[in-house]
């Protein structure tokens, strides 16, 4: 009993000096990336002090000083955010819109900042045209988690004169959809849906789209890698840009959810040499689209 | 939601991996989820402007555009690609030509599996047990390939890629009804687990084939097949993955009666000489991934060609004097002239002949001049097992290598053609080197060995250069060398008629052996070709268009080009054949709602043996317009020609017109198609005729 008590004591002491200059990391567990990218903050911010801790090592979020800023780093440290509406407000770093959606539906607690991390969908839509001038008919499919995404997504379309053809995708193990759209679209854009795109379904993916000499875009740098054509991403760097310029505010003035403006274009170059395509710039890609883009 | 006013790009070059993508694994927040690399370096084919010579792929839209019912109309769309018939139900396809009755000079595989038949080098398209609904798409390689197809990919090489279990869930059920007694179904069922894919597919096919012939009488050539394919796809373990199939078909085709009596008198016959072929096919293949740069398969396959065709055959009784076999394997040209006038042979200066003939005049004026009747067993039974193991080794980034070995066992049963069974092994070894030497030039490179029991050995090489205006226009220049290798028939034919069931004992026997024998020579050397092709292959992407042109000049020495008859077949090496020309094709999606398709070939072909140069129209090509016009409506216009084949012009326009329709998950289709013969000529041969320059057909299809 007395050990844990030293134990507790050890843990929480750091606490006691908490400040409106403390910024503090929380994640479920320790890991040598998380440590990486504490460090990479402190770095960034020498007048603060960035601290990781792991969900148990911290008392509940309202035990803390309302001054502490809190970086989320993963889905336990969002849970043990919104386990108390009172506390510190908090940057959710990590999150996808489409595991949030599932969470939290439209609400949007005050003390939580939303920064996605799934590519803006208007971003990869622009990549795709600037990809593929010659693709019309953008091909998505949807979950029942990612319905909702279609509406921006159609508005973005829109703007870049190409055509959305959409098909729900409910159970995976059914290659139905995919085939239908497959026929009708001239490009495939993945929505970063966890239940869509995931490494069961990634091979049927690729491979039926490939079968066809039909490029896949996204959903996610990962996917690259796999065989997509390619993809947008923000990479820790770029975050650590947008946590410094964010915690340069007050905490007031954090918006609800926030897309990246750093972002740079991953491209997988023998999928595009299999495909006839120009070898991918990602420079000149990245260029192209953020100077032809609005904000997303 | 933004924080800035436009977004950022990161102007500092990226640490790039091999793919040019970001460095994963250390970063938070690069999605490492464990996700198997799919198309990687072994898997990806090149771009159709870098591929090693000239390619036509007909898509499935394609396909399902032309509304065609079996293969070889659908390669009408293929540049160059000569569509004859033996009869209605013998369609042949030649690739810039040869002979007429015989296609033997053409690779053609399913899912990597030769259908080539196993001792009779020909392909029976009617019976290869596989439903074009089931069909991906056909990559043809227009030209010499036997590197990576193996031995007689000599002219061309016919991929046919069937849809993946994967891609064909679900239900679908179509059937097809017109004129020329036109009656074919199709139905399947596909379905998915965790791990694993299969589709179950039976389909019919059934017409009544030509006419009448020339002299008005009906043409017997209909054709009544069913067909059973079972596909199916299992993931082992991510790097690992097991394809099997299953294929059968069963069906009867008709043949008219044929047999000439060697005495001219007699004039019982039989009915018919119908066929009842039955394929079946199983094979079996395993995918290893070793890494992204490193693939291997290993791929068994057994076949089964079984054609069951006893006819009626009517003679005067001397045709089966043993006395008259000797005489004909003697002096044949001589026996034939006893024969025809038995009664009064011509004399002969040879003692041994003039001794047999004197028999067989003993033989005739004994009553060997009355007629007899008895069966002709014209069936035969293939077989094929085939081995392949099949290695992609991507070196480095613009360096592959595919090398492999392959053996094969044949086996032929024929009483008729072999008086038995024939078999031979044959195994080959071959590599292709694929070297990117930079961003213009592609080199690519191989050569296949393969020894044959039967015929020994050969070495053939390829080379091709590549080289890349940009990635989506090339322009090639191709050298290549393929062999075929003579087949059982032609090299090692033991053909004798033995007459079972005779209506009458004759020389004390049941069984009659027809005096008429024919020997094949055992030593045929294999047929050689020299390609050489100039091409450019390019995609304008501001027009949606592309296109493909091609120059040749193919040469085939040691030709085996006697054709297969068993009182003239006398097979040698002696002939040869050159082909050159060009070739054009261009596909131009319009815009969203119109496609074009065009083909051209230019065939200037010579031959020693006339035979050889009948089955190449000097200009024949396509031309397809398809388009959609919204609501379910859509079109297909298609032009098909040839100036002469076999001196017979070929011209027709086909208008498929179709309605889509979706009540929710399911699609029906209804379609009518209307065919119409621009020329009244007959096709191919003299008797292969229809009553009508037009035909229609009607389907219906439905998806869910």
């Amino acid at each position: 009993m007395r050990r844990l008590l030293c134990w507790l004591a050890f843990c929480l002491w750091p606490l006691a000096g908490l400040a409106d200059d403390e910024v503090l990391l929380v994640g479920g567990e320790a890991q040598s990336g998380y440590r990486s990218f504490t460090e990479g903050l402190q770095a960034r911010r020498e007048h603060d002090r960035v601290q990781l801790r792991t969900v148990a090592q911290l008392p509940r979020p309202s035990r803390l000083d309302p001054r502490t800023r809190l970086v989320l780093l993963d889905s336990a440290a969002l849970e043990w955010r919104l386990s108390e509406t009172s506390g510190p407000a908090a940057l959710a770093l990590r999150v996808n819109r489409v595991q949030i959606q599932q969470r939290l539906g439209e609400q949007r607690p005050a003390y939580l900042s939303l920064l996605w991390s799934d590519p803006p969908l208007a971003r990869q839509l622009a990549l795709t045209h600037y990809l593929l001038p010659q693709a019309r008919r953008v091909g998505v499919l949807y979950g029942e988690h990612s319905r909702f995404l279609l509406a921006e997504l159609q508005q973005a379309a829109r703007h870049l004169g190409l055509e959305l053809v959409s098909k729900a995708w409910d159970d995976p193990r059914d290659s139905r959809p995919l085939q239908q759209l497959l026929s009708s679209s001239d490009v495939l854009l993945g929505l970063d849906d966890p239940e869509l795109y995931n490494p069961k379904t990634v091979k049927t993916l690729l491979l039926s789209s490939y079968g066809r000499q039909m490029a896949l875009i996204g959903p996610n740098a990962g996917f690259v890698r796999a065989g997509a054509l390619a993809s947008t991403y923000s990479d820790q760097t770029d975050w650590l840009e947008v946590l410094d310029h964010l915690l340069d505010q007050p905490t007031a003035h954090w918006p609800r959810s926030l897309y990246p403006t750093p972002f740079g274009v991953s491209g997988n170059q023998q999928v595009a040499r299999a495909l006839g395509l120009e070898p991918i710039d990602p420079t000149a890609a990245a260029l192209a689209i953020g100077a032809g883009a609005p904000a997303p | 939601m933004a924080i800035g006013a436009s977004p950022a790009p990161r102007l500092l070059l990226l640490t790039t991996a091999l793919l040019g993508g970001p460095a994963l694994g250390d970063d938070l927040f690069i999605d490492d989820q464990a996700l198997p690399e799919v198309l990687t370096a072994t898997r990806l084919k090149q771009s159709p402007a870098a591929v090693p010579g000239s390619m036509t792929v007909l898509d499935e839209a394609l396909i399902h555009a032309s509304g065609a019912r079996d293969i070889p109309e659908l390669l009408r769309l293929v540049p160059g690609m000569m569509i004859g018939y033996g009869a209605g139900n013998q369609p042949t396809v030649n690739y810039h030509g040869s002979n007429v009755s015989d296609a033997r000079r053409m690779q053609v595989l399913i899912d990597g599996r030769s259908v080539y038949r196993a001792g009779l080098a020909t392909v029976d398209w009617s019976d290869i047990p596989l439903a074009i609904e089931d069909i991906e798409r056909i990559e043809v390689f227009r030209g010499p390939n036997t590197v990576s197809y193996g031995a007689n990919a000599l002219m061309a090489v016919v991929n046919i890629l069937t849809r993946r279990p994967a891609d064909s869930h679900g239900t679908r059920l179509k059937i097809t009804r017109g004129e020329n007694g036109i009656d074919d179904f199709y139905a399947s069922q596909g379905l998915g687990w965790d791990g694993g894919d299969l589709r179950l597919s039976m389909s019919g096919m059934a017409d009544d084939g030509f006419d009448h012939d020339q002299l008005g009488q009906p043409y017997r050539d209909s054709r009544r097949l069913t067909r059973f394919n079972l596909s199916a796809s299992h993931t082992l373990t991510p790097e690992q993955s097991l394809d099997w199939q299953l294929a059968a078909k069963e069906g009867s085709n008709q043949r008219p009666y044929t047999y000439q009596p060697v005495f001219p008198y007699v004039t019982q016959r039989g009915p018919d000489a119908d066929a009842v072929a039955k394929d079946y096919a199983a094979s079996l293949r395993w995918n290893i991934d070793f890494n992204a740069g490193h693939s291997l398969y290993v791929q068994g396959s057994a076949q089964h060609f079984d054609r069951q065709q006893v006819w009626r055959a009517c003679d005067a009784s001397l045709a089966f004097s043993p006395e008259l076999t000797r005489l004909w394997q003697l002096n044949p040209n001589y026996a034939e002239q006893v024969a025809r006038r038995a009664n009064d042979p011509p004399p002969s200066d040879d003692a041994e002949q003039r001794a047999l003939v004197e028999a067989i005049s003993q033989q005739w004026r004994s009553g060997a001049s009355e007629v007899v009747c008895g069966d002709v067993d014209q069936s035969t039974r293939e077989t094929r097992y085939d081995l392949e193991i099949q290695d992609t080794l991507s070196l480095s980034d613009s360096v592959r290598l595919l090398s492999g070995a392959n053996l094969r066992y044949d086996r032929a049963d024929s009483a008729t053609y072999f008086n038995g069974s024939l078999d031979d092994q044959t195994w080959r070894l071959f590599g292709q080197l694929e070297w990117r030497a930079d961003e213009h030039w592609i080199v690519q490179g191989g050569a296949m060995f393969e020894n044959s029991r039967l015929t020994g050995s050969s070495l053939t090489p390829r080379v091709a250069v590549n080289y890349l205006i940009t990635p989506r226009h090339g322009l090639r220049a191709v050298y290549s060398e393929a062999v075929r290798s003579p087949d059982m028939f032609e090299n090692n034919v033991n053909w004798s008629y033995t007459v079972r069931n005779l209506s009458r004992n004759v020389y004390g026997l049941q069984n009659g052996e027809y005096f008429v024998k024919t020997r094949g020579p055992g030593n045929l050397d294999q047929e050689r070709m020299r390609s050489r092709e100039l091409g450019y292959n390019g995609y304008f992407s501001d027009l949606d268009l592309s296109l493909d042109l091609k120059l040749f000049v193919d040469e085939i020495t040691g030709m085996i080009s006697e054709p297969l008859r068993n009182n003239q077949f006398i097979a040698s090496n002696a002939n040869k054949a050159r082909f050159s020309g060009s070739e054009a094709q261009v596909d131009w999606q319009l815009n969203a709602r119109d496609r074009l398709r065009l083909t051209y070939a230019y065939v200037d072909a010579w031959a020693s043996n006339p035979a050889d140069r009948r089955l190449s129209a000097r200009n024949s090509g396509s031309a397809g317009w398809l388009r959609e016009w919204g609501r379910g409506w859509s079109s297909a216009l298609f032009y098909y020609g040839d100036d002469a084949l076999n001196q017979y012009r070929y011209e027709r326009l086909d208008l498929r017109l179709a309605k889509q329709l979706r009540i929710h998950g399911t699609r029906l289709e209804l379609a009518a198609l209307w065919q119409q013969r621009l020329d009244n000529q007959p096709i191919t041969l003299e008797q292969n005729r229809y009553d009508s320059r037009h035909r229609l057909l009607f389907s219906a299809e439905l998806e869910f």
